[in-house]
């Protein structure tokens, strides 16, 4: 019996040619995103030689040549502890702070925008709308003067003072985008009008609405804006670097520190820089994997596209 | 010049209804006027079903009596008392919604549980330690000895919080959470004995029970004789008037449980307590949303197209589940559907609305025998009523079309004279001077005859702030153009009528007599069509027809064999038409 080979049908063609092009794309795209994290990752491996002979290669060039050197050198300096762990400290507090203050704020906002009515309601979302428009940065002149004036006014000085003074300004901006509330918002939008009715004719106040109704609902959607705002707070550099400039070393967050080490006056050698980035990356990757399969039921109920 | 503020009068059957809706309207922030100068008073135990087509007003009614909406005018009173203004939970409603509105994130018990978790209920205040005694004592009379230990043993084996022990002892035997504790208290000596040994021990451990019993009433009876708390035969604790004092907390976990699993027995529900509502079927759904409104305990139910997202076979049995429902637990239920089948077998009253006019109220067999006009009555009875165009011939008495002829008396005709008299002496007067009322008036005519669908919504436009600074001023008289012109049109349709102008004649479909033709057989009356298509329905024939250009519908029994093919005999009796006038829609006679 001979086999004869079907040929295929015109939209198994297509969808071949599709799929070949988009592989294409997507591959192009990916080496763009990889290369450089895996030239990270393999560098931050390299023995202080093979840095100096191949700089070229993404991974050390011979199984003798992976150290961990790197490593242990900016965790422990010279027989102690160095700060880096210190700063991680700093980077970690200050970024759950913000995350856990805007989920709440986000929460709030949003349940009052869409459940409630009040007057201005509309204006109130066109005004946040607007605000969306305006690049953060713009405002970081008025809020760095709005900052010294207040600690000149307050006249803080103490180094605990200063260090919560300047760390609430690291937190507090932090919770403001308006972003993260239009996830919330429509999501909340989505919730069936007839449940929150519902729990209303059950006797339930607002507060009974939202901790126990709407709350539990938008799981998904709170795993999307931890994530989102964990890397974006976690990778805050400019605002932080303009507020701890010429404070105590020790008070630093991990970004702002690792300028130190990647700048133009780095004071550490490529090997240490890149270990380093791996290290404060850690985080940003422990929170995508626990958040991960809640995150893209939220995406997927909020109408973002990833 | 002082002048005291009196509340305009308010009718007497306000006080008498259960449940009074007086002229309640509705509109829109977008000057959409969804309802019109809706009148019902609501006896206890009603079963009142508000039907019209989608968009008729009706959910919006509905919304209203539950406070989900906002009323623009109009009032609403229960048992006498004014309730426009109070929040929803307030109301002593419970008001099931079509789309079940289940709790997604809860099992079915926490839903059914729901309300009584987050709301405090005023209950009467009980003795709690006395109650307890008693139903120990209660256990201990009528539970075997050998069980009762076992209980005991077991939950004791277990490893776990106390709490959780004593709430489990409190679930096993059904007693409160007060006597679970006690008895947890008792056994707790006996605890690391085996099971062999305690079962061995009974008469000790039963007098050790009733002493340390005893102990605690004297105490419990000591303290409260020095407090000066009496006490009724059930324990519960008297104020000075020796009335029974009622406490507002909230229920205990003990309390819900039985509350719930009392509902969920109601409806079947119990094996599925603890599934989530996405592993539902939608019958099991909307018996959830059901339990829900039940477990409230509340005298009137509000259910908003309950069965509409259900298959065919499943909205019957429901159906006569619902009714059942509502018997059984005495409720006084409002119900809204656009399904004339559901409003037929449910309504002990039926209301049927078109277009934000209330057209009809009244029993199944008055809106299906005597339909006030033309809408009612094509919208209730399936199939729909047959109409057809007819003039009125004075001379020969009868009403005519081609050479088809209706038989009609003399009473007749002398109704529709003075019928006609009276509309255009109406019309006239409504066209003189033309107001709110009579607007209103001429699209309540509107929504019967169906004319100007497009049209009849009166947008009140939004001005912008711009238009504000033109101050450009739209008059009264401006607003009303559009009725005004189509009273005018009418008042000269209704004088310029002609002594032989068209009538609109209704006859039900199970009112035709239809026949097989035989052209051997001699007919009086009737006439011969060829059937456009039979449809069997099992009992019966379902026989289209064109008659004189219309499409006409009849029954026939199925034993007679009918196809497209035959041609039949169309009769019926004269008694049974309708007529209605094609100016206002309004039955005539």
């Amino acid at each position: 019996m001979v086999k004869t080979k079907r040929r295929r049908t015109k939209s198994e063609r297509t969808t071949l040619r599709e799929k070949i092009i988009s592989f294409c794309v997507l591959f192009v795209v990916s080496v763009v995103w990889i290369i450089p994290l895996l030239y990270m990752v393999g560098t931050s491996f390299k023995s202080e030689l093979d840095l100096q002979v191949h700089p070229e290669t993404l991974f050390p060039s011979a199984w003798s040549e992976w150290t961990l050197e790197h490593y242990t050198g900016f965790i422990i300096r010279e027989g102690k502890i160095d700060n880096m762990p210190l700063w991680m400290l700093n980077s970690l507090w200050s970024t759950l702070a913000t995350v856990g203050l805007t989920v709440l704020v986000d929460l709030l906002t949003a349940y009052a925008v869409v459940f409630l009515n009040f007057k201005g309601k509309h204006v109130l979302m066109k005004f946040l709308l607007l605000w969306m428009a305006v690049p953060s940065v713009i405002g970081t002149a008025p809020s760095f003067a709005m900052y010294s004036a207040l600690r000149n006014g307050l006249g803080i000085t103490g180094s605990v003072e200063s260090y919560i003074y300047i760390y609430f300004w690291i937190v507090v901006p932090g919770i403001t985008g308006i972003f993260n509330m239009l996830l919330m918002r429509n999501f909340f939008d989505s919730i069936p009008k007839d449940i929150v009715e519902s729990a209303k004719s059950d006797g339930a106040s607002n507060a009974k609405i939202f901790f126990r109704i709407v709350c539990p609902l938008a799981k998904s959607t709170v795993m999307l804006i931890v994530l989102f705002t964990f890397t974006g707070g976690w990778n805050n550099l400019l605002w932080p670097q303009l507020l701890l400039a010429g404070e105590s070393s020790y008070w630093n967050t991990i970004t702002v520190a690792l300028t130190g080490y990647t700048g133009g006056s780095a004071w550490g050698t490529a090997g240490v820089a890149t270990a380093t980035s791996v290290f404060a990356l850690l985080p940003i990757i422990i929170i995508f994997i626990i958040t991960q399969n809640k995150m893209i039921d939220g995406l997927a109920s909020t109408g973002v596209k990833g | 010049m002082e002048e005291t503020m009196t509340l305009p009068q308010r009718g007497g059957d306000a006080e008498r209804a259960f449940l009074s809706l007086q002229n309640l309207e509705k509109v829109y922030p977008n000057g959409e006027k969804a309802v019109y100068n809706f009148n019902l008073d609501i006896d206890k135990n009603e079963f009142i079903v508000i039907v019209g087509p989608s968009g008729c007003g009706k959910s919006t009614t509905l919304r209203m009596l539950a406070g989900l909406e906002d009323i623009t005018s109009g009032d609403i009173f229960m048992e006498g008392e004014l309730i426009n203004y109070k929040p929803c939970k307030d109301r002593r409603m419970a008001i099931v919604f079509q789309s079940y509105a289940l709790y997604p994130q809860m099992n079915v018990y926490d839903n059914i549980a729901f309300p009584l978790t987050i709301n405090k209920y005023p209950m009467p205040a009980v003795n709690k330690v006395l109650t307890a005694d008693r139903e120990i004592r209660n256990i201990l009379n009528t539970v075997p000895f050998k069980k009762f230990i076992g209980v005991l043993y077991n939950v004791f084996a277990e490893k776990g919080k106390t709490g959780a022990k004593i709430e489990e002892v409190a679930n096993i035997f059904g007693i409160s959470q007060e006597a679970g504790k006690l008895l947890c208290g008792f056994f707790l000596p006996h605890k690391k004995e085996t099971l062999e040994a305690l079962g061995g021990m009974e008469e000790t451990i039963r007098s050790e029970i009733v002493g340390k019993l005893d102990g605690v009433v004297a105490k419990e009876r000591e303290e409260l004789a020095k407090n000066g708390i009496s006490l009724d035969e059930d324990f519960h604790i008297l104020d000075e008037n020796g009335n029974a004092k009622t406490e507002i907390r909230s229920y205990t976990p003990y309390e819900i449980k039985t509350r719930v699993y009392e509902t969920a027995d109601k409806l079947d529900l119990t094996p599925y307590l603890d599934k989530l509502p996405k592993e539902l079927s939608g019958g099991q759904m909307q018996r959830v949303a059901l339990g829900r409104a039940i477990i409230k305990n509340v005298p009137v139910f509000l259910m908003d197209e309950p069965l509409s997202n259900l298959d065919a076979k499943l909205r019957l049995t429901m159906r006569s589940e619902i009714v059942k429902l509502h018997n059984r637990i005495n409720a006084t239920t409002v119900y809204v559907t656009h399904d004339q089948t559901e409003a037929m077998t449910m309504a002990t009253r039926i209301v049927v609305m078109s277009k934000g006019f209330v057209q009809q109220i009244g029993t199944p067999e008055e809106i299906y025998n005597r339909p006030v006009n033309i809408f009612v009555a094509k919208f209730i009875g399936s199939p729909a009523m047959n109409i057809f165009e007819m003039k009125l011939d004075r001379a020969g008495k009868c009403l005519r079309s081609g050479d088809f002829s209706i038989p009609v008396d003399g009473a007749f005709i002398e109704k529709h004279d003075s019928f006609y008299a009276e509309k255009k002496e109406e019309f006239s007067r409504m066209c003189d001077s033309f107001d709110e009322a009579a607007g209103e008036k001429v699209l309540k005519i509107l929504s019967v005859t169906g004319e100007h669908g497009g049209k009849r919504v009166r947008k009140k436009e939004k001005k912008s702030i711009w238009q504000s600074l033109k101050r450009k001023k739209t008059s009264a008289e401006d607003e009303l153009e559009f009725e005004r012109s189509v009273c005018e049109q009418k008042r000269d349709d209704l004088v310029n009528l002609s002594p032989e102008h068209e009538l609109i004649v209704g006859i039900r479909p199970e009112r035709l007599k239809i026949e097989l033709y035989d052209p051997s057989k001699k007919y009086d009356g009737g006439f011969v069509v060829k059937p456009t298509v039979c449809e069997l329905l099992g009992g019966e024939y379902n026989v289209h027809f064109d008659y004189c250009g219309k499409g006409m519908v009849g029954q026939i029994g199925a034993e007679n064999k009918v196809s497209t093919k035959d041609e039949v005999i169309v009769r019926f009796s004269a008694k049974d038409i309708y007529v209605f006038d094609p100016i206002t829609g309004e039955v005539i006679g």
